[in-house]
């Protein structure tokens, strides 16, 4: 539909949220984690950095004149969520073909940000450990893992992630650690996951989008990350949380289906 | 004043049948046009003076109907009071009190013979910087508890009478008619609320909702006989000379009503009048028939505006499309009937009548989508995909 906005003397008192403002607020969230990951691992990560950033935007600036839709740069958070992800031995063409891949097809053509169906972020880690077998993904350290925390408090005061999928994703979690070694091994599943559960698998574009739906998705993720890090050995491994945020993904429509069926069946029972 | 209107975007999806032509002299409480769906229900000139100008809109429906005053030096001569169940319907239809009420669904003016489950009254200040009713109703004497009690007649239900936290103005007036209070909280001054709170609608149960001064208005109708369209509004925003109430006349000119109330802007930005709220207001030139507050805003200078070329100005260029959706938490607390909010505003925006209704739109009119406008990422105005909705269930209904 076109023709369908708002006034503008209404559009400029909007105070809320605009794609522009929740790139900004997803990249200050993201200044952490990307300051301590160029710390760690040195300059060959500002070479990581830039190649993703450039890569990303070039792609984002190319549909957005093909397109003729404003841009909202919000590629520029998948390309920093991706040099977050990846080691910094990677080799500079393996990064521009996996984010052109990711941020492509996983949001681009579906017509950006808010329209895809999975997180871009997630899609171009994914295909850069499929294309390149035998590429893993950096470990997380606790500092990473500390860095994280200011950014999660900032994205769930403005409502960027939902609580309700963390805490289920947290608690599948700590079950499945406890089941598996004791809770020795929680602190190290945690810092493993932490980055992951906030920056790809708590995406609002990509998550469920009902609050029932939220939980049974945050369940659902917690149990793929278990089963595809038990597929892959003793730690979890940082890809078990990148293919578990796709696969949730793609199942969030169903699940969102559902909730809603359910929500409309117990409006019919409150309204008699 | 010189100059009201009677307005179409006051009307959605009424096509009137005129009763008068332009030049024709008019007096107070005659009848300008009937709705050519309902003879019955009939519109009428709040002033006497002259029709000015008759535009029509696209569909035959009525765009705006000017009327210049003239005053006339025999006020109309007072109806005979009514008392009977009937002689009140008939009484507020002949008068044009009918399109006070607003069924609930649709959004609609009520069909002459319908009967409604309840009547919901909205003692509230509706929206930041609106008029306290408290205040507007100190000097109106009994005519509120009459006009309460008058259109108890026309439900078999219960006359709500929905308030701020305070005495109960509904008090004692019979046990049909309750008073219920909702403490100030967002969306607490919407009937959308009170009646989702008390009184749940869908396409089988409707119940009709009106605004505190028309139930005034209809008490001293009903009590005295005299036509009585004269309209509170609270004049507001920082453009405002002088922010007060005022009292006017529904549909008048915005343009004569401000011209001594406005502040010079800055750097001589043009001004902007918005009749209704910041939320849920429109640019206008009249004031709108529900509407009882009055906006004066800055405007953007046109010399400001962005030149759309070059690349930059891909970055700042505003589209003319709805930017994308972001669920974020915020679009859950801005509406309020525990409905799905992200599947219900996508359902609305592909304009998918089915989705809309299971989820629960029946439930709300424009008014009650303004905050999820404001709030979403999109920028897309939900209240017009919001009618564009519900005109295609009343169709079908």
């Amino acid at each position: 539909m076109t023709g369908w906005t708002l006034d503008p003397f209404r559009m400029r008192q909007r105070s809320g949220w605009t794609p522009a403002r929740v790139t900004v607020a997803q990249l200050i969230a993201l200044a952490a984690p990307v300051a301590v990951s160029l710390v760690e691992r040195g300059t060959p990560q500002i070479a990581v950095l830039l190649t993703a950033v450039v890569t990303c935007l070039i792609w984002e600036l190319a549909f957005g004149l093909i397109r003729g839709r404003p841009l909202s740069l919000h590629t520029a958070t998948v390309a920093l969520i991706f040099a977050v992800l990846v080691p910094a031995s990677i080799p500079v063409w393996q990064i521009v073909v996996a984010v052109s891949l990711g941020v492509v097809f996983g949001e681009l053509v579906f017509g950006g940000r808010g329209y895809g169906i999975v997180s871009g972020a997630a899609a171009a880690a994914g295909f850069l450990v499929f294309f390149f077998t035998g590429t893993e993904l950096a470990s997380s350290s606790e500092i990473m893992a500390l860095a994280t925390l200011p950014g999660l408090v900032l994205l769930l005061a403005g409502g960027l992630v939902s609580w309700r999928i963390l805490v289920s994703v947290t608690v599948v979690l700590i079950i499945a650690g406890l089941i598996q070694d004791g809770a020795s091994s929680l602190p190290s599943v945690a810092i493993t996951a932490v980055f992951g559960m906030v920056f790809l698998i708590s995406d609002p574009v990509a998550g469920a989008t009902t609050n029932p739906g939220r939980v049974v998705f945050g369940l659902l993720a917690g149990v793929l990350i278990v089963l595809f890090d038990t597929a892959a050995g003793p730690v979890v491994a940082p890809a078990a949380v990148v293919f578990a945020s796709l696969l949730a993904s793609l199942f969030a429509p169903l699940i969102d289906h559902m909730a809603v069926a359910l929500i409309v069946r117990r409006r019919r029972a409150r309204h008699g | 004043m010189t100059q009201v209107a009677l307005l179409g975007a006051d009307l959605p999806g009424l096509r009137p049948k005129l009763l008068c032509a332009q030049g024709d002299r008019v007096g107070r409480g005659l009848a300008l046009f009937h709705d050519r769906a309902n003879p019955e229900v009939v519109f009428v000139s709040p002033v006497s003076g002259v029709v000015d100008t008759i535009t029509l809109g696209p569909r035959r429906s009525l765009s705006a109907l000017v009327i210049r005053l003239e005053p006339d030096q025999h006020e109309p001569d007072p109806t005979s009071v009514a008392t009977s169940p009937d002689e009140i319907r008939e009484t507020l239809l002949a008068k044009g009190f009918w399109p006070a009420f607003l069924t609930r669904p649709y959004g609609r003016i009520p069909a002459p013979d319908a009967v409604p489950e309840a009547i919901f009254v909205n003692v509230t200040p509706d929206n930041p910087h609106a008029p306290d009713p408290r205040v507007v109703l100190r000097d109106q004497g009994d005519a509120f508890p009459a006009g309460l009690k008058a259109i108890a007649h026309l439900t078999s239900g219960t006359v709500h009478v929905c308030q701020t936290p305070g005495t109960d103005l509904a008090a004692g007036c019979g046990d049909r008619i309750r008073g219920s209070f909702f403490p100030e909280s967002q969306a607490s001054g919407l009937s959308g609320t009170h009646i989702h709170r008390l009184h749940p609608v869908d396409q089988n149960r409707s119940v009709w909702s009106i605004g505190y001064q028309d139930v005034a208005a209809i008490g001293k109708l009903i009590e005295t006989g005299i036509h009585d369209f004269s309209r509170i509004a609270a004049l507001a925003g920082p453009r405002a000379r002088q922010p007060r109430l005022i009292r006017t006349i529904a549909g008048a000119n915005l343009q004569e009503l401000i011209r001594e109330e406005t502040l010079p802007g800055n750097h001589g930005s043009p001004l902007c009048v918005v009749s209704g709220s910041l939320t849920n207001g429109r640019q206008a030139s009249w004031l709108g028939r529900y509407h009882q507050q009055i906006t004066l805003l800055d405007d953007v200078a046109p010399q400001s505006r962005i030149s759309k070329g070059g690349l930059m100005g891909l970055f700042r260029r505003t589209s003319s499309q709805p930017a994308p959706l972001i669920p974020t938490a915020a679009l859950e607390w801005a509406l309020a009937f525990g409905v799905p909010v992200v599947p219900f505003l996508r359902a609305l925006s592909v304009g998918d009548a089915e989705t809309a209704s299971r989820l629960g739109c029946l439930e709300m009119v424009e008014e009650d989508v303004a905050a999820v406008s404001m709030a979403c990422s999109s920028g897309a105005d939900y209240g017009r995909m919001l009618r564009h909705v519900l005109d295609e269930l009343a169709e079908d209904a």
